[in-house]
């Protein structure tokens, strides 16, 4: 029975270690930003890792640029949230996902290799509409 | 006091309300190599389809995106000036191919590696990406593995060369994120590679 326990256990770090994983990184930023992960207020800087379901948020002096690991860079507008809420990347496997929310704000989006192998995988949401992408470079602004 | 000032107050209220509804402006711009991709927004109530650089759709509300319009160059820079500024630039890549069979590179990829040394301490890269492909011919276990120690023997020789960079994302992608599009079984050495992405 002990042994089960500690069988869980590990079962449980080893999932919460994947989920924690890095899909990217922030490249540009002028001004402040943070990120906002798991209740969590993490101020971020150049070089600092992103991961899955975190709220990328910029204050109204902060702008920023971040690159995923397919090479799709998304860009951050003064005063703009984005919601990292699905990113796979395995084209091993050939598993490919990605869904990212634009809540407010302004945005640049520019397709990687996930929008080159799997475009119909990749989901751009805003408050009220999807956008589906081929292949491109698109801006978006979200006003409430 | 008469129905009209209630009536009028109400269309105010009404007003207000309309407008402080979400809004959702979307531009399709061109690729960096000039190429212009296509965007569909789409709505509970239509889509609109964006497939010339510079086409614009607005979402208000719960609306139907309304029909695309041209915005120009200038308006375009002037409004999205801030998020313009920030673009990351785009990753440079290298391709390394290496001698049949081996984790030796080819002379002419040895050659590369000083190239993407210079691009890592001018860019001040903060993430490498190194990954092993390979083509469709062999059993996936002997490509995937192979292309795992390319990437690793690519991976030693750039910190050799002080390349000091903390996130490096290496993999073997083995047949599934092919250079040139292949049937299976079909041996093609321009797949056969290992790919850095100097971001």
């Amino acid at each position: 029975m002990r042994y089960v326990f500690g069988l869980l256990l590990v079962l449980f770090f080893a999932a919460t270690l994947s989920a924690a994983q890095s899909i990217g990184t922030v490249k540009t930023l002028t001004g402040s930003a943070f990120v906002e992960r798991q209740g969590e207020v993490v101020e971020l800087e150049v070089g600092a890792p992103l991961q899955v379901a975190d709220r990328v948020v910029t204050r109204a002096d902060g702008s920023l640029g971040l690159i995923l690991q397919d090479d799709t860079t998304v860009s951050l507008g003064p005063d703009s949230e984005l919601l990292l809420r699905a990113f796979v990347f395995e084209p091993k496997q050939n598993r490919f996902s990605m869904i990212l929310k634009m809540l407010k704000g302004t945005f640049l989006y520019v397709s990687g290799v996930i929008g080159k192998l799997a475009p119909d995988s990749i989901e751009l949401e805003t408050p009220d509409s999807t956008i589906a992408v081929r292949g491109t470079r698109v801006l978006i602004k979200v006003s409430n | 006091m008469g129905a009209a000032p209630l009536v009028l107050f109400a269309v105010f209220v009404a007003g207000i309300l309309l407008d402080s509804g979400q809004q959702s402006e979307v531009v399709l711009l061109p690729d960096a190599d000039g190429s212009v991709g296509k965007v569909e927004v789409v709505t509970e109530k239509g889509v609109a389809l964006l497939e010339e650089a510079g086409q614009m759709t607005v979402v208000s509300g719960a609306s139907a995106p309304s029909a695309p319009v041209i915005v120009s160059r200038e308006d375009i820079e002037q409004k999205y000036a801030q998020v313009l500024a920030v673009e990351p630039e785009a990753p440079a890549r290298f391709l390394l191919y290496f001698e049949q069979g081996s984790t030796n590179l080819t002379s002419a990829s040895e050659g590369l590696l000083t190239q993407i040394v210079n691009e890592v301490a001018e860019r001040n890269a903060n993430s490498l990406g190194i990954y092993g492909h390979s083509d469709r011919t062999g059993s996936d276990e002997y490509n995937l593995r192979l292309s795992l120690q390319r990437a690793e023997a690519v991976r030693d020789l750039l910190q050799e060369r002080g390349v000091d960079v903390k996130a490096i994302d290496l993999d073997s992608h083995g047949e599934g994120n092919p250079l040139i599009p292949t049937a299976d079984g079909v041996a093609e050495p321009r797949n056969r590679r290992v790919e850095v992405i100097v971001r």
